[in-house]
């Protein structure tokens, strides 16, 4: 028998860095997005590419750029930057909607059996270019066929930034975004265009776009009724005090039985005591910390 | 024949265990003899122990050399193994390999591995999870984590055709495999666990982990052990390091008996990070997968 070592080729060689140790507990504490051994190299290469920037030669340099040196904020949002580049595209997170389709939608219906208006709304805070509303239109319209018959659904997709909004809008997409797509997404949702896909008016229709602050407490306050919110990879950016705050929004336009979902390996640790994480298969939520029966609270 | 003689002709069949090995000859002496005080421990002995099973010490180097284990530097002896990573840590993967062993090859189109995948990764999380709660023995809990799911052993090898059936079941609606073996079964594999586990005498507090994984009871002696267990297991049953299927459901730590129990004794569970923990768990996946790939399938 062989006895040469076993090494998981997604490991960094060799002990991990300390200092690269330190910055993922920099970034999990500040911006509460973690880095699990298994990405310590993608971390490590995100890093890479500020010092090449920088120019500077070590992780304990980049370490003091990050925690000691005047420009520090300034430098901390460009290493996120690096982080969540390219992370927006169609069905991103296949174990979170699974989990949305599989679990989440059937609970929602269970709780609102006894209302008489059939309504689910979501949420999408901070869409960016618009790929996670249309991934969560069109798996909500195959729903529609099924758990969701005679249920209106209404998808509020914001986001601060007017460009990406107003390329959301436009709803064509390149190769990059939808490089993930299956066949039978792509076929029954989209329409050629060029050398770009264009989503079909059908997925469409279920989302409204607007521009909107998440910090921007008197608009929030009127993001009301809803069922799920999606919220991915953008409070990273948010001190904490302004984190709590648009938490707390969530936590207060939610319904009862309503869910929060963050980006993957994103987290509200030290954030917020009211929700509370649990576990679906292969992802997280967030869910009311004393979840009450739908209907006895007014909808 | 009713449900009920079924269920005692099947346990009978459970209770002859004729046909499941008996635990590797060196792991009984290996864990009797770390039972005792850490001081008392000789390195030389431990390494004796171990290096009569050749096919085992083998393992138990490609082991030593997964990042699981914590060790960077390439391990080429069984001495070398100990000095660097303690007598726990290579005890830990004697054990670890010793289950493995028990494992039966053919299981009527069930892969077997994942079992032990699982048991490998509830093991871990345990160990890692009794660290960060300052649970009193991190050792007790990987041993524990690693031998919970001990009767899918036996009904594997005892019960291959009908524990299929409840495996089947647990698949396709997305249940948990207890609740499938109770329906298809009429007992679960903590039953048939800890028949063997009495048989192969394992200490007090394991036997109990084996029984009551999933049905905690209430003031129980070892209830911090066992609650420990039942949590990692869930964590593991939720990711990928789950019984080969996914489990269509949602699962509140907070709200399971485990959590509360574990609370009192360990108060540092209340303010827990449990997503980092969750986040952490693809590490193991990762590597587990890659130990064994690398120990099992080749």
């Amino acid at each position: 028998m062989s006895t040469a070592p076993v090494r998981s080729s997604a490991a960094v060689e060799g002990p991990p860095d300390p200092d690269l140790i330190r910055i993922r507990d920099l970034v999990y504490q500040v911006a509460g997005i973690f880095h699990p051994d298994s990405k310590l190299r993608l971390l490590q290469d995100r890093c890479g590419r500020r010092m090449k920037e920088l120019k500077v030669l070590t992780m304990r340099e980049y370490f003091e750029h990050l925690t000691i040196r005047p420009t520090r904020q300034t430098e901390l949002v460009s290493l996120l930057n690096e982080i969540t580049i390219g992370e927006t595209y169609f069905f991103r997170n296949q174990p979170q909607l699974d989990a949305l389709q599989q679990i989440v939608i059937p609970k929602v219906i269970e709780a609102k059996s006894k209302l008489p208006l059939k309504r689910m709304r979501i949420w999408s805070a901070g869409c960016s270019t618009g790929e996670e509303p249309y991934t969560l239109s069109m798996v909500l319209t195959e729903e529609l066929q099924r758990r969701l018959k005679d249920w209106t659904i209404e998808i509020l997709a914001t986001d601060l930034n007017e460009r990406s909004l107003a390329h959301a809008k436009t709803g064509i997409y390149g190769t990059y975004s939808t490089r993930h797509l299956t066949a039978y997404y792509r076929q029954k949702y989209f329409t050629p265009n060029g050398e770009q896909l264009e989503v079909q008016q059908a997925v469409r229709n279920q989302i409204a776009f607007s521009r909107l602050n998440l910090s921007d407490d008197a608009r929030m306050t009127f993001m009301k009724s809803l069922d799920i919110v999606f919220c991915c990879n953008v409070l990273i950016y948010f001190d904490l005090a302004s984190k709590r705050r648009v938490i707390q929004h969530f936590y207060n336009n939610l319904l009862p039985h309503g869910y929060l979902f963050l980006g993957h390996s994103e987290s509200l640790y030290g954030v917020n005591d009211d929700f509370r994480l649990i576990h679906l298969p292969g992802a997280t939520a967030y869910v009311k910390g004393e979840r009450v029966q739908a209907g006895k609270q007014a909808l | 024949m009713t449900a009920d003689t079924s269920k005692a002709s099947l346990l009978s069949r459970v209770e002859g265990l004729k046909q499941i090995p008996t635990i590797p000859a060196v792991l009984g002496p290996l864990l009797r003899y770390l039972e005792q005080p850490a001081e008392q421990l000789d390195v030389q002995k431990i390494t004796d122990m171990i290096a009569q099973d050749k096919s085992l010490a083998a393992q138990c180097l490609q082991m030593a050399n997964s990042p699981l284990f914590g060790r960077w530097q390439k391990i080429d002896s069984l001495r070398t193994a100990i000095v660097g990573l303690g007598i726990q840590r290579v005890s830990d993967i004697a054990m670890s390999c010793g289950v493995l062993n028990l494992i039966p090859g053919d299981t009527s189109g069930i892969d077997p591995v994942v079992f032990w995948e699982h048991s490998l990764g509830v093991a871990l999380v345990c160990r890692h999870f009794a660290r960060k709660i300052s649970y009193p023995d991190p050792g007790k809990a990987y041993l524990a984590g690693l031998l919970h799911d001990l009767g899918i052993i036996v009904n594997l090898w005892v019960l291959p055709k009908e524990f299929r059936g409840a495996f089947d079941l647990a698949r396709a609606e997305g249940i948990p495999l207890h609740e499938a073996e109770k329906m298809e079964l009429g007992f679960t594999h903590c039953e048939s666990g800890r028949m063997l586990a009495d048989r192969w005498e394992l200490s007090a507090d394991l036997r109990e982990v084996v029984s009551y994984h999933h049905s905690l009871p209430q003031g129980h002696e070892h209830a911090s052990l066992i609650a420990l267990v039942e949590l990692s297991d869930l964590l593991c049953r939720m990711s990928g390091l789950n019984h080969g299927f996914i489990e269509k459901r949602e699962v509140n730590l907070f709200e399971q008996t485990s959590f509360a129990v574990l609370a009192q004794q360990c108060p540092g569970v209340k303010d827990f990070d449990w997503a980092r923990l969750t986040f952490e768990l693809d590490s193991y996946m990762d590597d587990v997968h890659t130990l064994v790939h690398a120990i099992y399938r080749k």
